[in-house]
């Protein structure tokens, strides 16, 4: 029986995990954005990676939320409508009293097409803004959920930004699977 | 959701196989670290075994059917098509199988018809199974173009005629699903030239619908035009099946049109205990965030009808959530359940007894076990759940197999032959398994069979490490079983109809010799 192929290509096989972990557990860009623990509690789907950035370099704080949803149904369609992002974005976890601000836009970060929406959500300590999107890859989803305490454009550009960033990007395709 | 395509899920092994690939690496190198070279080598052969091991147990083309306490007695490809839903139907002097399918495949979108020469999209396979042992394929009704979930006419109900309260005495009803966009009635009473009678469509999903056939109403699984989920319900008058009447939209709380916030887990299906009865279980959620829903089926039909919070909250009895790991694909309602172990109670000695089946959707085991759970629904208010059941994954290292692990659907039939007495589970890879559910407090498996695959099984894929990695294994996607006791098992991954039945103790329970 040869062997040493076997164990070659295993070793090959857990190096492979390996790098993925690395990747998952790479921070994001220092500075400005800080990672905090998942603030919300267990679901139906693993927990993702929450950051934050202060008032003073996003000019207002905003926290945002963003994990991979793998198994998705509208494989052809990919995310069809405004409800679909009502449905899938986690901005649900932030409260559920959500109210969409406007129609939402559609959107590509990191190479996957989705769509935009704001939000008005109702906190204990009062209303905030909220950005929900949902991203699309064959049959899998990437959700980011944003909240903060400017506008709704204020809001959008800064967690677009962030996702945009190449670390970012970089861990959302490695939790897609190498796309 | 349910079902979704196939290719999907192969995307979905990543996270889980990363922990699961995690948790075996720290145990390899736990054994690396024991001491220096001797363990080292020790730990390659163990690790060079376990993958032997589980290579071993990758089903092949020409390997036996497994089985325990069930055999089997016919079979028919079904032209190589995907197929979920089988309804089995006494028709005059025949046994008629009416079996839908999901959409084609991406290798193959449109299988050939043999009987017409042409490729044609999945839809309905009419098969004659009155001698079980010789099943005679009649007709193959196309469905919608597209592939898995997007096209095909996966759900399939059958009423005679003479039995709906507005029928053609002569005609016997077929209500089929066309893919996402419509609900269609055939007119089957000769079921080789099928008529089509009427058509619901204008809708942005469907899925598993359930129509009684001594009233005529339908429970259609629908994405009405207007509501924030895929999948409500859209209850109709087919009574008379040439002209369906509508009589409510009916959903959740927050997923009617206009509503806000957060939305509520999709339907899944319902299954209703009829007028006498008077109660509508539906299940929602597929692999997430399910729950049960108890319905008024009187308050239902005759309540406020207006989509709003309030008019939807009205016929609800109870909602008992699962874990957000698990889904609801079947609600399958067992009344009146004599209990031996309570019989010298002074209360509680019958009981309502809802056994939940959840959907794996996942392959090669990407997610939370989904299985079957037994819920004592006798204090509708305050439903408990009891008892739980799975195939054991060490049984057949099914995590390794190929394709996904985990339950599916349950047989619906309320035929005396098995019901209250034994439920069949479809398991995908494990086939399909016989659980005796006369204690429902403890469900015990009492047979099992897993289909040999064919020429014609399609392969199921994951991801890893970026590479596509695929295996064939059998699918068993949904079971249903006929007033005569036989038991049919169709194949998600194209391998066809098996038809079974029981032997040894599982014939037993039954009261069958």
């Amino acid at each position: 029986m040869r062997t040493w192929p076997v164990i070659a290509a295993m070793f090959l096989a857990l190096g492979g995990l390996s790098a993925v972990a690395a990747y998952e557990m790479a921070p994001p860009r220092a500075g400005e954005w800080h990672e905090m623990a998942w603030p919300f509690p267990r679901d139906g789907w693993p927990a993702g990676r929450a950051f934050r950035c202060g008032a003073a370099d996003c000019g207002g704080d905003v926290e945002v939320y963003v994990r991979p949803k793998l198994g998705f149904c509208n494989c052809t369609s990919g995310v069809a409508d405004d409800d679909e992002v009502d449905r899938v974005a986690d901005v649900d976890m932030i409260s559920a009293r959500f109210v969409p601000l406007k129609t939402g836009d559609s959107v590509d970060v990191a190479d996957m097409p989705g769509r935009i929406r704001a939000y008005a959500v109702e906190l204990p300590g009062g209303k905030r803004t909220a950005i929900g999107i949902a991203l699309s890859h064959r049959c899998d989803l990437m959700v980011i959920a944003a909240q903060g305490s400017g506008d709704a454009a204020q809001v959008r550009q800064a967690a677009l930004a962030f996702l945009g960033s190449r670390e970012i990007k970089t861990w959302m395709t490695a939790a897609m699977g190498s796309r | 959701m349910v079902a979704c395509q196939e290719r999907v899920f192969v995307r979905g092994y990543r996270r889980a196989s990363v922990a699961h690939s995690q948790r075996r690496l720290a145990g390899e190198l736990g054994v690396v670290r024991m001491s220096g070279r001797v363990s080292a080598v020790c730990g390659t052969v163990v690790v060079v075994l376990l993958a032997h091991g589980a290579s071993a147990q990758q089903p092949k083309i020409g390997d036996p059917p497994e089985a325990s306490n069930m055999k089997l007695v016919g079979y028919s490809d079904l032209q190589a098509r995907s197929a979920y839903q089988p309804t089995i139907h006494h028709q005059g002097n025949r046994w008629i199988a009416y079996i839908g399918h999901h959409g084609g495949t991406d290798d193959i979108p449109d299988p050939v018809n043999p009987m017409t020469g042409k490729p044609e999209p999945n839809g309905t396979s009419i098969v004659d199974v009155t001698d079980p042992a010789h099943p005679n394929y009649l007709r193959h009704i196309p469905g919608q173009e597209g592939k898995y979930e997007s096209g095909g006419a996966q759900m399939v109900r059958v009423c005679d005629g003479d039995h709906l309260p507005k029928g053609d005495r002569n005609a016997v009803y077929m209500l089929r699903t066309f893919g996402s966009e419509a609900h269609e009635i055939w007119n089957v009473a000769d079921p080789a030239n099928p008529v089509l009678v009427a058509r619901i469509g204008g809708l942005k999903d469907t899925h598993k619908s359930w129509w009684e056939c001594d009233t005529g109403i339908a429970f259609l699984v629908s994405g009405a035009p207007g509501w924030r989920t895929r999948r409500m319900t859209q209850v109709y008058d087919l009574s008379d099946p040439a002209h369906p009447v509508k009589i409510r939209d009916f959903g959740l709380p927050g997923q009617e049109p206009g509503a806000t916030g957060a939305v509520p887990t999709e339907l899944h299906g319902p299954i209703s205990t009829g007028a006498k009865g008077n109660r509508v279980y539906f299940g929602y959620g597929t692999d997430k965030g399910g729950f049960l829903q108890i319905v008024d089926r009187d308050k239902l039909l005759n309540g406020p009808k207006e989509p709003t919070p309030d008019n939807l909250k009205f016929p609800e009895i109870a909602r008992m959530p699962l874990s957000a790991m698990n889904g609801a694909h079947t609600a399958f309602p067992m009344p009146g359940m004599r209990i031996a172990e309570f019989a010298h109670d002074k209360d509680g000695s019958t009981r309502d007894v809802v056994m939940i089946v959840d959907e794996a959707i996942q392959n090669e085991c990407g997610e939370a076990r989904q299985m079957v759970w037994f819920a004592d629904v006798t204090t509708e208010a305050r439903p408990m759940m009891i008892s739980s059941f799975t195939v054991p994954e060490a049984s057949g290292n099914f995590c390794e197999r190929g394709g996904r692990f985990g339950s599916h659907s349950s047989n619906e039939s309320m035929a005396p032959v098995y019901y209250k007495k034994l439920a069949f589970i479809a398991f995908f890879n494990a086939g399909v398994r016989a659980l005796d559910v006369r204690d429902p407090y403890h469900p015990k498996e009492v047979g099992y069979f897993i289909p040999s695959i064919t020429q014609a099984t399609d392969k199921r894929c994951v991801t890893v490490d970026g590479k596509e990695r695929c295996k064939v294994a059998i699918q068993t996607n949904n079971v249903e079983t006929d007033d005569r006791g036989y038991i049919y098992a169709v194949d998600r991954a194209n391998t066809g109809l098996h038809i079974l039945e029981l032997t040894g103790e599982a014939r037993a329970i039954a009261g069958r010799q």
